[in-house]
C-alpha cells in the first residue's frame, strides 16, 4: 500500500471519517438542531463529488488498481459514484421533513444512509471478489436496519425481517458462487480470474456462475428473485423506500460488470442465456402485475422489477455497446426513482404515507408545480419520446438489436407500451380528476428546489441525452 | 483408505448429521449444543487443512462465545417451540424433496463432470507458523477488505443500537457522577431561621 | 465559423422560448403588463437579431452558414442533430417572422385587452414564434418535423383558445384532423428518404438525390414507383396539409374562430406558409422530378382559383379574407409547381405583409364592432376609422396586383412565369392564374365597399360606440402598411434577378423560367408601364369594374345577380360541398367505420377477448403472483431455491 493507494480510495476515506464523525457529534445535538445532522450529511456528498472530481488523473479512461488489487478506479466507477452522491444527496433533502413528521430517528437515518452509500462505493470499485461481497454486505446491512427503523409500525418490522431473511439467504448463495469460482480459479482477483477462465471451461465454473447470477438477480429483484421487492418497498418508510429502490441499483449494476464482464466475461455464453430469461420474466411480470397494483409503492415496487429487466437486457447482450445503455439505465433508473418516491415523501405530511393512488386524485389542482415534477417523472418512466427514460429503452432495445435478438426487442417494446398505462393513469388521475381533499401542501424551500432540478432533470438529460450517454460509451 | 482420510470422513459425517439435527430437534436447546458440535467438527476439519489459526478461532469465539450467548438468550427467551414448529409437517414433504432435487443435482455435477476433478488446495509449507502468515497477509495484502470488514462490524452496532435503542426511560433511577461532584451547598441544605413562636412573619418565610 | 455568431443564432429562437415560457408559467406572478413586455421584447431582440443576420448573409455576402449546434444522439449510423443552415432562403423567412410576429404581440396587447387568458395568449405566440423559428432554420429533416409539429400544434392550441366557444372546438379538431393527413403524408416521404439516403441531414441529402433519379421504390408489392416521385408528392402532401391546399384546405377558413392575431400571424403570414417554404427548400429534390412539380402546379392553380370563387359570396369579414390567403397560396404553390421559387417566396413575404396588415385591419374593425363579424351589419365605417381605412385600401389594392404595389410585382411574375412554363398542366395553370386576377379584385373590392363605404348598417347603439382603436392596433397597421406599399418595388430585382437565392434555390437548366423573364425585365418602374399592355393589368380592371358596378354602384345589382345566378352562388355558398363530402365519407363513414370496427372488433375482439380477456389473464395470473406474492416468507424462500434448481437443470444438467 502506497499514499497513492490512499488518495485513489479519498472519496471512501473521506465518507467514512466524516460518518464517524456525524455519528460522534450527533449525539450531543440537542433536538431542535437536528437538522443539522441533514446538512452536514449533504455537505459531506458535495465534497466527496468535489474531492472525487477534483482527483486529477491524467487520462480519464485510466484504470488505476489500488491496495493489491482489491479496488478499482475507473471512469465507470467515477461516473456511478457521482451519480449516487447526487441521488443519495437529493433523497437526504426529501427526507427531512418526513423523519420529523414520522418521528424516525434523524441521526440513525443518515448515518445508516452513508454507510450504505459507502457500501455503494466499495461495490463499485470493487476489483476483487472478497470486495464484491464485502461492499454487498455493506449495502445489505443498513438497509435491513433502515426499513425497520420505525420500530413501532408493525409492517415495517415485517418487511425488515423478510428482507434480512432472504437477503441473507441471497448472500449465502453468492457467496457460495464465489467459493466454487475460487475453488477452481484460485485467485479472488477478477482480474486473475479472467485469465484463468481463458484458458478453458469447467462444470464447476458454471455451477459457481450460476450462483453469482442468483445473487445479482436478488440483489436486483428481477423475476423470479424478485419476491422481497414489493413486500420491502410497501412496508419501509417512504424515506428509505427511495433510498433501497435507488441507490443500490447502481451499485449492483457496477457488480453484475465488475464479475460478468470483467471476470467471467469469457463465460458470456453461459451467463447471456440465464440472463435473457430472467430479463424476459421481469419486464413480463413487473409490468403485468403492477397493472393490478391500487398502492404506488408497490405498483413503483413492480415497475423496478420491469425496469430492471430492461436493464438486463443491455447487460446480457454483453457487447461495449449494450453495457454503456445498462450503466444509462440504470442512472436514469435511479433518479427516476429518488424524484417518484420524492413527490410520495411530500405528499405523506399528516403521518399517514400516501402510497394510494387516490392519494394523487386531482393533484394538479391542489400543486400544479408538484403534479407537473410528477408527470415528467411518470412520462419519463413510462419512456415518452424526449424525455430520459425513452433514451433508456432506445438504447438497450438498439443493443438488443444490433445483437440479433430481435424477438427480445419486440417483446420489450410491447411492454414497455403495457407499462406506460399504469404510469398514464397516474398523470390521468393528477390532471383529470376530482381531488379528494383540497388541504393546501407545505413545501420547504430546498425540497421544492429539489424535486424541481429532479423532474427537469428528466427532461434535460433526454434533451441533452448525449453527455450522459456519451460519459456511458467512454466508460467501456 | 488412510487415517487422515479417516478422521475426515468421521467428523464430515458428525459434521452432517448434527447440522440436521439443529435444524429437526424440538428443543431450541438442544439445536443450539448441536450447532456447538458441529462448529466443534468442522473445526476439527480445518485442523486436517493445517489451519489452525482458524480451526482455534472457530472454537474459542464461536463455540466459546457466541454460542454460550445464544445459549442464554434461547434460555431467557420462553420459546414455545409447538408455534415455531407449526406447518413443519406440512411443509416437510416439499422441503424434503427440493433439499434431495439440489443435492442430487450437485452430487451430479461432481460424479458426472469427474474428469474435471478440482484441484486439491496446496498443502501448507513448513515456510512458518499459519498464524503468522494470516497476520502478515491480512494487514498488507488485505487491510482493505479488512478495513471494511471492520466498517460492517461498526454498522452492525449502529444498527443493532438503532433498533433497540429507545432512548432513556425517564423512570429509570440512576446516578450522574458529573451532577453529584459538581452540586452546591444551596442545593441540599436549606438553612430555616426558626425565630419565635407567633411571628407572622416567620411563618411566611418557612 | 466563430462562437459569437453561434450564440447570435441560438438566441434567436431560444428569446421567444424563453418569453413564452416566462408568460406562461409565471403569468400570475409577472401580470399582464409583465407578459406583454417580456414576451414584445423578447421578439423585437429576436428580429434585430434576425436582421444584423440578414446584413450578413446579404449585404456582406458571407456564405450560407451550415452547422450543427448539438447532437442530440446518433444511432446506427443516422444522426439526431439540432442544427442551423443559414442562408438567403432563411434569412427571409426569419425577418419576416419575427417582423410580422412582433407587430401581432403589440397589436394583441388592444385586441385582447379584456381577455382573462391574456398571458395564456402572449405565452403561445411567442412560442408559435420559437417553433417557426426552428422550422425555417433547421438544417435537416428531424428539427423541421420538430418545428412542423410545434408550429400546428400551438396553431391548435390558439384556433381554441376561446374553448369555451363549441365552433373553437369544432374547428380546432378538423384543423387538427387534417392536418394529420398532411403530416402523415410528410412523415411517410421523411421516412422514405432516411430510408433511401440514410441521412437526416439537408445538404447530405441533397448530395446523394440526383444519383437516385432512376431508382424506384416499392410501397405496396408490386407496384414500383419512382422514388424521388414519391418522396417528393409524399412530402408536398405534408406541405398541402400545412399551407391549406386543395382538397386539404378546409380547415383554414374554420381556424377564423381563433383570435384575429392568430389569423393574421399563424393563418395568414406565417405558419400557412411554412408548406411553401418547405418545397423551396426541397427545390433539388423536386426538380428531380418533373410528375411531382406538375402534382404541386395543377393543386396550386385549383387553389388559387376556386377558393378565390367562394371569397366572392362569404359574408364573414374575416373568412373573405381566409380564402383569399387560400387563393393567394394557391399563387404560390403554382409558382413552386412552375420551378420559380424565388418568385413563390418573394410572393409569400409580400402576402405576409399586407395579408397580415388586411387581417389586422378586420380585427381592427371587429374590435370597434364589438366582435362583429358580418359584413353585412357594416358599411360606412370609413368616417370612423379613418386609419384603418386607408391601410386596408392599400393593403387590398396590393393583393390586387394593382401596378406599383408590391402584390403587382410578386403576383405579376407568378402568372409570367406559369406562361413560360411547359410542363405537363401549366396551360390549365395559366387560365386559373389569370380568371383568378379577376376574382381577387372584386372580392377585395367587395370587402371594402361591403364594410368602410356606403350606409351604416348596424344597429345605432354599437355605431354610436364605434371609434378607432388605440395605438397598438394603429401602429402596427401603419407599420405594415409601410412594406405592403413599397416592398415589391425595392425588393423585386435583386430578390429575384440578382442571383439573390443564389445556391439556397436550386433550379435545374431547362425549367429556370425566371431567368427568361429576368432577360427582359428592364426595372421595377418599366415593369409597372409595360403593365398596362398586358392582359393581366386589364383583367384586373375588368374585376374591378364588376365589383364597383355590383357593390358599390348599384347594390341592387348583387340581389340580381345572386338571382340570376343562384345555381353558381349556391355551389359557391357550400363551398363545392367539400365539408359535407368529408364530413359524409371521413367523418361519417368512419363514424360508421368506428361503429362497426367497435361493435365487431372492439367489443367481440377487444374488449371481450383482449380487454376482458387480457384482463381475465392478467387477473388470473395477479392472482396466481398473488397466491406466490402470499407475505410468508418461506414461500418466498421457497420460490428462490426453485428458481436456483431450475437453473442448475437447464445450464447444467441439460447442457
Amino acid at each position: 500500500m502506497t499514499a497513492a493507494d490512499l488518495m485513489l480510495a479519498l472519496p471512501e476515506i473521506f465518507v467514512l471519517g466524516m460518518t464517524c464523525i456525524i455519528m460522534l457529534f450527533g449525539l450531543w445535538l440537542p433536538e431542535e438542531r437536528q437538522g443539522m445532522i441533514s446538512f452536514v450529511s449533504i455537505m459531506t456528498l458535495v465534497f466527496a463529488a468535489i474531492i472525487l472530481l477534483g482527483w486529477d488523473d491524467p487520462d480519464p479512461a485510466a484504470v488505476s488498481f489500488a491496495f493489491n488489487a482489491t479496488f478499482v478506479r475507473d471512469q465507470m466507477a467515477d461516473v456511478l459514484k457521482l451519480s449516487a452522491f447526487i441521488v443519495l444527496a437529493a433523497i437526504l433533502v426529501y427526507a427531512r421533513q418526513y423523519l420529523r413528521v414520522f418521528k424516525v430517528a434523524m441521526l440513525e437515518y443518515h448515518v445508516l444512509s452513508l454507510f450504505l452509500l459507502l457500501g455503494v462505493m466499495v461495490l463499485i470499485s470493487a476489483a476483487s471478489m472478497l470486495t464484491v461481497y464485502l461492499g454487498l454486505e455493506l449495502i445489505a446491512l443498513p438497509s435491513y436496519a433502515l426499513v425497520a427503523l420505525r420500530r413501532d409500525d408493525q409492517r415495517s418490522t415485517e418487511a425488515a425481517m423478510k428482507y434480512f431473511v432472504l437477503g441473507s439467504l441471497a448472500s449465502g448463495l453468492l457467496l457460495y458462487g464465489l467459493s466454487m469460482i475460487y475453488g477452481v480459479t484460485g485467485t479472488l482477483s477478477l482480474a486473475q480470474v479472467a485469465n484463468i477462465t481463458a484458458m478453458g471451461n469447467n462444470t464447476v465454473l458454471v455451477l459457481g456462475l450460476i450462483f453469482v447470477v442468483i445473487g445479482i438477480a436478488f440483489k436486483l429483484g428481477v423475476v423470479p428473485f424478485h419476491m422481497w421487492v414489493p413486500d420491502v418497498y410497501h412496508g419501509a418508510p417512504a424515506a428509505v423506500t427511495a433510498l433501497i429502490g435507488s441507490l443500490p441499483k447502481l451499485a449492483v449494476f457496477a457488480m453484475a460488470i465488475r464479475l460478468l464482464s470483467d471476470g467471467l466475461g469469457n463465460m458470456q455464453m453461459h451467463w447471456m442465456s440465464m440472463l435473457v430469461v430472467l430479463a424476459t420474466l421481469s419486464i413480463v411480470v413487473g409490468n403485468l402485475v403492477a397493472i393490478a397494483q391500487s398502492n404506488l409503492k408497490r405498483m413503483l415496487a413492480y415497475s423496478t422489477i420491469g425496469h430492471m429487466g430492461f436493464m438486463l437486457l443491455g447487460l446480457l447482450t454483453g457487447s461495449d455497446q449494450g453495457f454503456s445503455a445498462a450503466m444509462f439505465y440504470a442512472i436514469v433508473y435511479a433518479i427516476m426513482a429518488a424524484g417518484a418516491f420524492g413527490v410520495m415523501i411530500l405528499l405523506s405530511q399528516h403521518g399517514v404515507e400516501a402510497e394510494h393512488l387516490d392519494d394523487y386524485k386531482g393533484l394538479s389542482k391542489r400543486s400544479p408545480w408538484l403534479a407537473l415534477m410528477m408527470l415528467m417523472l411518470m412520462f419519463s418512466m413510462a419512456g415518452v419520446p424526449v424525455f430520459a427514460g425513452f433514451f433508456a429503452k432506445w438504447l438497450v432495445i438498439q443493443a438488443v438489436i444490433d445483437a440479433g435478438m430481435i424477438w427480445l426487442a419486440i417483446l420489450a417494446v410491447i411492454f414497455s407500451v403495457i407499462g406506460a398505462f399504469y404510469y398514464l393513469r397516474v398523470v390521468k388521475l393528477m390532471y383529470f380528476d376530482a381531488p379528494d381533499k383540497d388541504d393546501a401542501i407545505s413545501v420547504p424551500a430546498d425540497f421544492r428546489a429539489a424535486l424541481t432540478l429532479n423532474g427537469s432533470a428528466q427532461l434535460l438529460l433526454g434533451i441533452f441525452a448525449n453527455i450522459l450517454i456519451g460519459l456511458c460509451v467512454a466508460s467501456f | 483408505m488412510t487415517a487422515i482420510e479417516l478422521v475426515f470422513y468421521l467428523f464430515s459425517t458428525v459434521l452432517t448429521l448434527s447440522a440436521l439435527a439443529v435444524i429437526t430437534v424440538r428443543n431450541a436447546v438442544y439445536a443450539a449444543l448441536f450447532l456447538v458440535l458441529a462448529f466443534f467438527s468442522s473445526a476439527a476439519i480445518w485442523m486436517l487443512l493445517e489451519v489452525e489459526f482458524l480451526a482455534i478461532t472457530l472454537v474459542l469465539v464461536y463455540v466459546g462465545a457466541v454460542m454460550v450467548l445464544f445459549l442464554f438468550v434461547v434460555m431467557m427467551l420462553d420459546m414455545n417451540s409447538e408455534r415455531v414448529r407449526e406447518g413443519f409437517a406440512r411443509y416437510l414433504p416439499v422441503g424434503i424433496l427440493v433439499a434431495l432435487i439440489m443435492a442430487g443435482e450437485l452430487m451430479f455435477v461432481i460424479w458426472t463432470k469427474g474428469a474435471e476433478k478440482l484441484p486439491l488446495p496446496p498443502g501448507q509449507s513448513d515456510a512458518g507458523a499459519n498464524t503468522a502468515l494470516l497476520g502478515e497477509r491480512l494487514y498488507t495484502a488485505y487491510l482493505y477488505p479488512f478495513e471494511i470488514a471492520a466498517v460492517i462490524l461498526l454498522v452492525g452496532i449502529v444498527a443493532a443500537i438503532a433498533l433497540t435503542h429507545t432512548g432513556r426511560n425517564p423512570n429509570t433511577r440512576y446516578q450522574d457522577p458529573s451532577r453529584q461532584v459538581s452540586t452546591r451547598r444551596e442545593d441540599r441544605v436549606r438553612i430555616v431561621s426558626m425565630p419565635g413562636a407567633g411571628s407572622k412573619s416567620a411563618e411566611e418565610r418557612s | 465559423m466563430n462562437t459569437d455568431l453561434h450564440i447570435i443564432l441560438l438566441a434567436i429562437p431560444l428569446l421567444p422560448l424563453f418569453g413564452a415560457v416566462l408568460a406562461g408559467l409565471f403569468g400570475r406572478q409577472i401580470g399582464r403588463a409583465g407578459a406583454h413586455w417580456i414576451t414584445i421584447l423578447a421578439v423585437a431582440g429576436s428580429l434585430l437579431l434576425s436582421l444584423y443576420v440578414f446584413k450578413l448573409i446579404v449585404f456582406d455576402a458571407m456564405p450560407a452558414i451550415n452547422t450543427s449546434i448539438y447532437t442530440w444522439a446518433v444511432t446506427g449510423g443516422l444522426k439526431f442533430e439540432i442544427g442551423f443552415l443559414i442562408d438567403s432562403l432563411t434569412v427571409v423567412m426569419m425577418t419576416v417572422v419575427t417582423f410580422v410576429s412582433l407587430m401581432v404581440h403589440i397589436y394583441t396587447i388592444g385586441y385582447m385587452h379584456d381577455d382573462p387568458g391574456y398571458q395564456r395568449f402572449f405565452s403561445y405566440i411567442a412560442l408559435f414564434t420559437f417553433a417557426m423559428l426552428m422550422l425555417v432554420m433547421s438544417n435537416n429533416f428531424l428539427q423541421l418535423f420538430f418545428g412542423w409539429e410545434a408550429v400546428g400544434l400551438v396553431s391548435y392550441l390558439l384556433i381554441g383558445f376561446w374553448f369555451k366557444k363549441e365552433s373553437a372546438i369544432f374547428a380546432n379538431l378538423k384543423a387538427f384532423l387534417v392536418n394529420r393527413v398532411g403530416d402523415f403524408g410528410f412523415l411517410l416521404g421523411i421516412a422514405a428518404i432516411v430510408v433511401s439516403f440514410g441521412s437526416l441531414d439537408y445538404a447530405e441529402v441533397f448530395a446523394v438525390a440526383p444519383t437516385a433519379v432512376d431508382q424506384t421504390i416499392s410501397v405496396f408489392p408490386g407496384v414500383e414507383w419512382a422514388l424521388l416521385t414519391f418522396v417528393c408528392i409524399c412530402l408536398f402532401i405534408g406541405a398541402m396539409g400545412k399551407s391549406a391546399q386543395a382538397p386539404l384546405h378546409v380547415w383554414l377558413p374554420d381556424s377564423m374562430e381563433g383570435p384575429t392575431p392568430i389569423s393574421a400571424l399563424i393563418h395568414a403570414a406565417t405558419m400557412v406558409t411554412a408548406g411553401i417554404f418547405m418545397v423551396a427548400r426541397m427545390s433539388p429534390l423536386f426538380e428531380l422530378s418533373e410528375v411531382a412539380l406538375s402534382f404541386v402546379l395543377v393543386i396550386g392553380a385549383i387553389t388559387a382559383l376556386f377558393m378565390g370563387l367562394i371569397g366572392l359570396v362569404q359574408n364573414d369579414i374575416k373568412r373573405v379574407i381566409a380564402y383569399s390567403t387560400l387563393s393567394q397560396l394557391g399563387y404560390m404553390t403554382v409558382a413552386l409547381g412552375a420551378s420559380a421559387y424565388s418568385a413563390a417566396i418573394f410572393h409569400l413575404m409580400t402576402h405576409a405583409f399586407f395579408k397580415a396588415l388586411l387581417f389586422l385591419g378586420a380585427g381592427s374593425v371587429i374590435i370597434a364592432l364589438h366582435h362583429r363579424q358580418d359584413m353585412r351589419e357594416m358599411g360606412g365605417l370609413r368616417r370612423v376609422l379613418p386609419i384603418t381605412f386607408v391601410t386596408a385600401w392599400l393593403g387590398s389594392l396590393a393583393l390586387m396586383g394593382v401596378p406599383l404595389f408590391s402584390g403587382f410585382y410578386s403576383k405579376d411574375i407568378i402568372i409570367e412565369a406559369v406562361h413560360l412554363a411547359n410542363r405537363p398542366g401549366a396551360g390549365f395553370a395559366y387560365w386559373c392564374v389569370l380568371l383568378g386576377v379577376v376574382v381577387t379584385a372584386m372580392y377585395s373590392l367587395r370587402l371594402l365597399f361591403l364594410t368602410f363605404h356606403g350606409e351604416p348598417r348596424m344597429e345605432q347603439s354599437v355605431r354610436e360606440h364605434a371609434h378607432e382603436p388605440g395605438w397598438v392596433v394603429t401602429v402596427p397597421l401603419i407599420l405594415l402598411a409601410i412594406p405592403s406599399v413599397f416592398i415589391g418595388y425595392f425588393s423585386i430585382e435583386p430578390m429575384l434577378f440578382g442571383g439573390f437565392f443564389g445556391d439556397a434555390i436550386h433550379v435545374a437548366a431547362g425549367n429556370d423560367v425566371l431567368a427568361e423573364i429576368g432577360s427582359h425585365f428592364h426595372g421595377p418602374l418599366a415593369m409597372a408601364v409595360h403593365a398596362l399592355v398586358t392582359p393581366v393589368f386589364w383583367l384586373v380592371v375588368l374585376g374591378s369594374a364588376l365589383a364597383v358596378a355590383i357593390w358599390f354602384w348599384k347594390p341592387q345589382l348583387a340581389v340580381w345577380c345572386r338571382q340570376r345566378f343562384s345555381p353558381l352562388v349556391h355551389v359557391l355558398d357550400r363551398k363545392y360541398w367539400f365539408d359535407e363530402i368529408y364530413q359524409a365519407m371521413f367523418a361519417r363513414g368512419s363514424a360508421r367505420l368506428g361503429n362497426g370496427l367497435w361493435r365487431y372488433g372492439d367489443i367481440a375482439v377487444i374488449d371481450n377477448l383482449m380487454v376482458n380477456g387480457s384482463a381475465t389473464l392478467v387477473g388470473w395470473c395477479a392472482g396466481l403472483l398473488r397466491y406466490l406474492q402470499s407475505g410468508y416468507l418461506y414461500h418466498y424462500a421457497f420460490a428462490m431455491i426453485v428458481g436456483l434448481i431450475m437453473i442448475i437443470f437447464t445450464y447444467i444438467i441439460l447442457a
